[in-house]
């Protein structure tokens, strides 16, 4: 049984293991109704109808064994799947973006692994996905590198045997130093925001009470050593998520894919075909980034960046780390480390106006406040407002920057949610160069690289309008040459 | 210094009416909608001072932004790209190369059929959004639409 081409092939079952996973997983999914069952069952003493409770789930897994079948021909994949309501999913075989391996720990410890065959389709129904559960992990594997061979088709073509695994090249591998940067993922941000809100009405009704002395069982350090239990129970929830999604992670390079694999319960392997990854993205949320670690994601043409778990390149990691392993993906070190230039002084004053303008409401609102009679204490709140306003803006400022380096339009900006993106010369599919009034005034523009994966564009922020033009002629030299203002 | 020119062509001259009539019919809803709420919420003096403010920004953006709007659009071919302008306060010039033009569509509602006009829209595969030439002259449109699919059609791949 091979998963070699065969005109005509035969629909072939998946494997005959999954008799043992079926049942489980249904049985899990039915786990409350048969306690219920053996309850009323053990209650009432009417043993066979608990039996029958687990016979059903069982009977549903083996249905859907039998009523399963898939063929890979020389064109197409194709699954059927289903009793009553009967699906036949069909994709050409050069539609084919990415395809994952995913093994849940029933699925490893029996050998097998599900085949997600990605097509960059919007699909997000469960039902409609090509999705194979699950064959034997070696085949499985044979199949993905066929599929991802036709992609690329080296030496004879239409050769019926596997094609020879080429040695794989491992760039990034998980070390336990990572789960230091676990907590400074934005989430964690979010939440102890919510520690924090919540606890502080908390603090102030206990200031109320703390001037009763009877009531000293509520100190402000038992609320203290609360608040950072908290913290710390948030903090090892982040660590052992960040452990389990992304415990054993290993990024290589095999042939013309990279492979992805993580997860310490649930393996997860995905591939990206190398012809279409077109870039990069680096990400250094403000936390991250004091923590000196990066974030890097894959631009996949085809994948939205709604798919961001399927373009991971590295979970939040070491920078040096980060770069080493962007520098490997992209072939060259310029983009991750070169050079940017700056956007000048109208950027920056930008920047500032907007920032100022930003946290104006504030501003007006607690003079206004403190003019009708509020404590003049309340006037501090306006200056931090501003204070606040100030920094985010000259870090913005520090951040923006663009380049084109070594065949890649490379653009960063943002402050809290800083980001530096890469995007190969030869996968930037237009230009839309976008500017308000004000912007026009200021000769300033913003220009966006538009692609066909991840957000469908990387935009630089805010560019003196020769500097951008500079870039595109740069990038897609002769695209632009027609529309140039005559010298 | 390198600096894009304006897209050679002007949108219809009829255009212009049709944004001009769209506006107008805008701007009395406006009115008439923020008349009847002061009417109803806004006591006294106040009530004045907000119907006015309202009718003067109706007016004067009905009056403007058509206008405004007709001096951008503009767009052009060359044999290896497409280039539109588009929008007023914020103008978006965009470039597309021939080779990665994915479908040309032609789309003609209502008000614009009154005034024999059409929207020729060139999309790729970006999900950045697409090229859109609104207020053509439908034969024009017709025309444009041909030699796009031609000229789209000459180049191999698909277009990512």
């Amino acid at each position: 049984m091979t998963a070699g081409p065969v005109p005509e092939a035969p629909w072939q079952r998946l494997d005959p293991r999954m008799l043992l996973v079926h049942p489980i997983t249904e049985l899990v999914k039915f786990l409350p109704v048969l306690i219920g069952l053996v309850v009323a069952g053990g209650a009432s003493g009417t043993g066979p109808w608990a039996l029958l409770g687990v016979g059903v789930p069982v009977g549903l897994g083996v249905v859907r064994y039998v009523t399963t079948t898939y063929r890979v021909t020389t064109a197409r994949v194709e699954l059927r799947r289903g009793l009553l309501q009967r699906h036949n999913l069909s994709t050409p075989l050069d539609r084919v973006r990415t395809v994952d391996l995913t093994a849940s720990p029933i699925h490893r410890v029996l050998g097998l692994a599900t085949l997600v065959i990605g097509t960059g389709s919007v699909v997000t129904d469960d039902d409609d996905r090509l999705l194979l559960d699950a064959l034997p992990r070696e085949q499985a594997a044979a199949l993905r590198t066929h599929l991802l061979s036709v992609l690329h088709p080296v030496g004879e073509a239409g050769s019926d045997a596997p094609a020879v695994l080429a040695p794989e090249h491992v760039v990034a591998r998980f070390s336990p130093q990572w789960l230091w940067y676990a907590p400074f993922s934005g989430a964690v941000l979010v939440a102890a925001g919510a520690v924090l809100g919540a606890g502080a009405p908390l603090l102030e009704s206990v200031d109320l009470r703390v001037s009763e002395d009877d009531l000293a069982i509520f100190s402000p350090a038992v609320i203290l050593g609360l608040g950072l239990a908290v913290l710390l129970v948030t903090v090892a929830l982040f660590v052992v998520g960040y452990l389990v999604v992304n415990g054993g992670f290993v990024l290589a390079r095999q042939g013309a894919a990279w492979h992805v694999r993580r997860g310490l319960l649930t393996h997860r392997e995905t591939s990206i075909d190398v012809a279409r990854l077109a870039g990069a993205t680096i990400s250094e949320p403000a936390a991250l980034r004091l923590a000196r670690g990066r974030r890097v994601n894959a631009i996949v043409t085809g994948l939205r960046g709604s798919q961001e778990s399927s373009t991971v390149l590295l979970p939040p990691a070491p920078q040096a780390t980060a770069i080493a392993t962007t520098t490997a993906v992209l072939g060259s070190a310029e983009p991750v480390t070169g050079p940017l230039r700056s956007h000048g002084r109208k950027a920056a004053t930008r920047r500032w106006t907007r920032a100022l303008l930003g946290c104006s409401p504030v501003v007006v609102a607690v003079v206004v406040a403190v003019a009708a009679g509020a404590p003049p204490a309340l006037l501090g709140l306006a200056v931090a407002a501003v204070a606040v306003a100030l920094a985010l803006a000259a870090d913005r400022v520090r951040a923006l920057g663009h380049g084109h380096l070594a065949g890649h339009v490379v653009a960063r900006s943002g402050s809290v949610l800083r980001r530096r993106e890469a995007l190969a010369d030869a996968h930037v599919i237009g230009w839309n160069l976008r500017a308000t009034w004000f912007q026009r005034r200021a000769g300033l523009a913003t220009l966006a690289a538009t692609t066909a994966g991840g957000d469908g564009q990387v935009a630089v922020l805010d560019v003196p309008e020769p500097e951008a033009v500079a870039l595109a002629l740069a990038a897609t030299p002769g695209l632009l040459d027609d529309f140039l203002e005559p010298r | 210094m390198n600096q894009l020119r304006d897209p050679a062509h002007r949108v219809s001259p009829r255009a212009r009416t049709m944004w001009q009539l769209e506006a107008a019919v805008e701007a009395a809803v406006a009115v008439l909608a923020g008349g009847i709420a002061s009417v109803v919420w806004v006591p006294g003096p106040w009530r004045w001072l907000l119907l006015g403010v309202l009718v003067v920004v109706s007016v004067a953006s009905a009056l403007v932004v058509p206008r405004w709007r007709y001096q951008v659009h503009r767009w052009e071919v060359s044999p290896t790209a497409v280039y539109t302008q588009r929008g007023w306060w914020a103008r978006e010039r965009r470039i597309a190369p021939m080779s990665r033009v994915q479908t040309v569509d032609f789309a003609q509602g209502p008000l614009a059929r009154l005034f024999g006009l059409a929207t020729v829209t060139v999309t790729t595969a970006s999900a950045a959004g697409p090229l859109q030439i609104e207020g053509l002259d439908r034969d024009v449109a017709l025309g444009l639409v041909d030699e796009l699919t031609r000229k789209a059609d000459l180049v191999e791949g698909d277009a990512t």
